[in-house]
């Protein structure tokens, strides 16, 4: 509506054009065609270069997703074939804690972005206008539910397919865990729809304890402590069951949700758009550190206010008690690591001894990450660091100590896993267990300390050219950060050599990351060049 | 005013160019225990770059900076417990609230007892009310006061601080303002970059103006000319200073600048290095 269409003549009026009868707030669908109107014509690619484009998308997605497909079907078939305790226990007991678990993730991920967002442009334009907001969102929100479901079948389905199950089993459960994930998300629109979230959190919770609890019970009867006597066809029946229960809270979830879509604040709205938005821009730039940095900040931002605490002692141990401070006020990091340490028990369990070390190592160091806020905030900008009296160095090995010892105390508990106890799993005594452990735990944590304290691409120097166009200098080796120091610690233990070269390659490590200060060792030896110069200068100078 | 005779800072024949901008050149300063250092200049005239330069941030090209008789290590601890530094790039930890923050600074500092000084400088900066925030949910401004109070709260010889005046109200400029000349009086020594008239006229014992200002700006720090602040509290610029005062009107075109080099060199074009430095 423009000023010439409201008036009928002289200079425009807003308050008549309130007055008028005749107005009516355009509705959504006529503003998104008016978009689209004036989008068209303004296209960037030729119809040519966009068909071409379409074209090589699609064929890599078929030619990657056919490898996919055909390395998960021979894996189906070679363990369809295996029928030892540990084989079956995981094919019964694996897609519940898929279920859980995916449901738990999709709650988690829902309250986080809203799970109804719109984005700072729309918040500004359309959500401000007269417009039915509920309108305008309800195609979005029935997008993102059927996003999670579909994230969700495909994540029930592998599970369900990689331990062997049959066909049935593979569509039911494929089918159950992805309602789920779709109630999930229905659920946490209808809280949102209220401006509530303790449900979704609770929910959140309890998902997750049900799915670390069928990891535990895979554990256990692939163990022989436990007897999982389950009569014939009962997990495709459970799996029907779960399904149909998923569908009940789907519906319901939705329905509600959609009554209540035109209730959200704008606020709320455009902040999950902006997450997403600062998520995506961090996930271009292949910054992981910097998406966990937007994900926290954000955190920081619901909490809002805290019960301050004295700190105590002074120096260097002040940073050391603050750490464990900040671990009192966020104990559910410590879950992850205590969830992890079922990772070496697992594959001990499931006579995958040999790749246990590996795989906990793995496991452990995306557990740790959490917990090293502190070395994040004082290695991201050096402004912190530069205000307390001590070396780069030195505040590195404060904030670490609280991990180091969650990691310490981890490889104890971890060390019965490393002796061998399952089936057909490779048996070792106690010190030889306990140095693997020390030495998972090593790789585990200097992987999260590397993770932790890698710098984003520097956008600044000039850029890398490649097959895939210019690169910034450290974009790609960026992503492998932590997983590499993983590897390099745990590859003499996958090579069945001694546990003592671990521990002596994590020392070096350890040593780069925390001891050494290159920069002071740097500018130290340019100091002494500068001098060496000098004196040469005078010498030639006399010689003369 | 307590001026004494102990160098705080020397910076000698420093230069910082971008490609083919020379930001500074052949920049020396000295700076003593109970001086205040202003540096003006229009926007990217390279206040921010000299002072990125005097914590460490940055790296010069050439030169040589010391800071209580080291060299310039940005993760030397020596230089760290003596500079408190207030520039655009202060972190803080999402989950720790702002008292827990300026106490965890003066502990580490070896500070026993802080609480009544962290108390005292969270009153000044009118924090008290927000003192159990999270970071995230300050306001510009308040991080401002923050960051700010993060300099106050500790013990310290030298202040350097870009901009301090930034999204401050006129009451916190002129609270800051008093505070910046108490403690220069106290014998610190104060490096900052301001485009506050009031803040420089207060709180400046010298004034370097960098760069060659924009058409009709030349009288933007009115009253504040470099000879009136120099004369202020009756102070001499010391003889190496980075600042030889050419004549009016070619006074803000003599040093560094980007694309601006000492008089005589043409702009954008970095000045071939050379050996006989001051």
């Amino acid at each position: 509506m423009t000023a010439s269409t409201v008036g009928s003549s002289g200079p425009y009026d807003p308050l008549e054009a309130i007055r008028r009868a005749d107005l009516t707030p355009a509705r959504p669908r006529e503003l998104k065609l008016m978009v689209r109107d004036w989008r068209s014509g303004r296209a960037t690619k030729k119809l040519s270069e966009a068909i071409f484009d379409g074209y090589v998308v699609l064929f890599g997605v078929v030619l990657v997703g056919a490898m996919i497909v055909n390395v998960v079907l021979q894996a189906q078939r070679v363990v369809a074939s295996c029928a030892t305790g540990p084989c079956l226990s995981g094919r019964t007991v694996l897609p519940w804690a898929a279920y859980a678990l995916a449901a738990a993730g999709a709650l988690a991920a829902a309250r986080l972005f809203g799970p109804v967002l719109a984005s700072a442009a729309e918040g500004f334009w359309m959500l401000d206008a007269p417009i039915r907001r509920s309108s305008m969102l309800r195609a979005r929100m029935a997008g993102i539910i059927a996003g999670a479901g579909v994230i969700c079948f495909v994540l029930g389905g592998l599970v369900s397919a990689l331990t062997g199950s049959t066909w049935t089993s593979i569509l039911i459960w494929a089918a159950a865990t992805g309602v789920a994930g779709a109630g999930a998300v229905a659920f946490a629109a209808a809280q949102q729809g209220a401006e509530r979230r303790l449900l979704t959190k609770l929910a959140t919770w309890l998902f997750t304890a049900l799915g670390v609890a069928a990891l535990l019970a895979v554990i256990a009867v692939a163990a022989g402590w436990v007897t999982l006597a389950l009569p014939t066809g009962f997990n495709p029946e459970l799996g029907v069951a779960l399904l149909g229960l998923a569908l009940v809270v789907l519906v319901i979830g939705a329905v509600i949700a959609s009554a209540r879509l035109g209730r959200i604040r704008r606020s709320t709205l455009t902040s999950g758009g902006a997450l997403v938005s600062g998520i995506s821009g961090a996930f271009f730039a292949l910054d992981l550190g910097l998406v966990r940095d937007i994900v926290v900040e954000r955190r920081a931002l619901e909490i809002g206010q805290v019960r301050s605490k004295p700190g105590r002692s002074v120096g260097l141990q002040t940073l050391v008690w603050r750490e464990l401070q900040r671990l009192g006020r966020a104990p559910q990091v410590l879950i992850a690591v205590a969830v992890v340490l079922v990772v070496p028990y697992a594959a001990d369990a499931l006579g995958l001894g040999q790749v246990a070390p590996v795989f906990s190592a793995l496991a452990l160091f995306g557990s740790l990450i959490p917990l090293m806020g502190g070395l994040r905030v004082f290695t991201r900008t050096p402004g912190l660091a530069r205000c307390l009296p001590f070396t780069t160095g030195q505040i590195k090995r404060a904030v670490v100590t609280v991990p180091a010892i969650v990691a310490a105390v981890w490889a104890l508990l971890a060390t019965p896993a490393f002796a061998g106890f399952g089936q057909g799993s490779t048996r070792r005594d106690v010190v030889a267990a306990f140095l693997y452990a020390v030495a998972v735990g090593a790789a585990g944590f200097l992987g999260a300390v590397r993770w932790t304290t890698a710098k984003g691409p520097d956008f600044s120097k000039p850029a890398i050219s490649t097959n895939a166009g210019a690169v910034p200098p450290g974009l790609m080796t960026n992503i492998f950060r932590g997983f590499d120091m993983c590897l390099l610690i745990t590859a003499p233990l996958l090579l069945n050599l001694s546990p003592v070269i671990s521990l002596v390659l994590a020392g070096i490590v350890a040593l780069f990351l925390l001891a050494f200060d290159f920069e002071a060792m740097r500018i130290q030896s340019e100091q002494q060049r500068k001098q060496m110069e000098a004196e040469r200068a005078k010498r030639n100078a006399a010689r003369k | 005013m307590a001026k004494g005779s102990n160098t705080v800072v020397r910076v000698s024949g420093l230069r910082r160019a971008f490609g083919s901008t020379v930001i500074l050149d052949r920049f020396n300063l000295q700076v003593r225990e109970g001086e205040a250092i202003a540096l003006t200049g229009r926007n990217g005239a390279g206040k921010s770059t000299l002072l990125r330069l005097l914590v460490g941030a940055d790296k010069a090209d050439e030169g040589t900076i010391e800071v209580c008789g080291t060299p310039m290590t940005e993760t030397s601890a020596a230089i760290r417990r003596d500079m408190a530094t207030v520039i655009d790039d202060l972190d803080f930890f999402p989950d720790l609230s702002v008292v827990e923050h300026l106490d965890l600074l003066a502990r580490a500092h070896g500070v026993e007892n802080p609480d009544p000084l962290v108390d005292e400088v969270l009153e000044e900066v009118q924090l008290v009310p927000q003192s159990g925030q999270l970071p995230g949910t300050l306001s510009s401004g308040q991080r401002r006061r923050l960051a700010l109070a993060t300099a106050f709260v500790r013990p310290r010889r030298l202040l350097i601080l870009d901009e301090p005046e930034q999204r401050l109200d006129v009451e916190g400029v002129t609270w800051l303002a008093n505070r910046l000349k108490n403690e220069r009086e106290q014998g610190l020594a104060i490096i900052f970059a301001s485009h506050e008239p009031r803040l420089v006229q207060t709180v400046a014992t010298r004034v370097v103006t960098l760069g060659a200002p924009r058409a009709g700006a030349e009288n933007l720090l009115a009253g504040t000319d470099p000879d009136e602040v120099l004369s202020a509290d009756g102070e001499t610029p010391v003889a190496d200073d980075v600042a030889p005062k050419p004549p009016k009107p070619q006074a803000a075109k003599q040093q560094g600048g980007k694309g601006g080099g000492r008089p005589g060199q043409p702009k954008g074009r970095p000045r071939p290095r050379q050996g006989g430095r001051r």
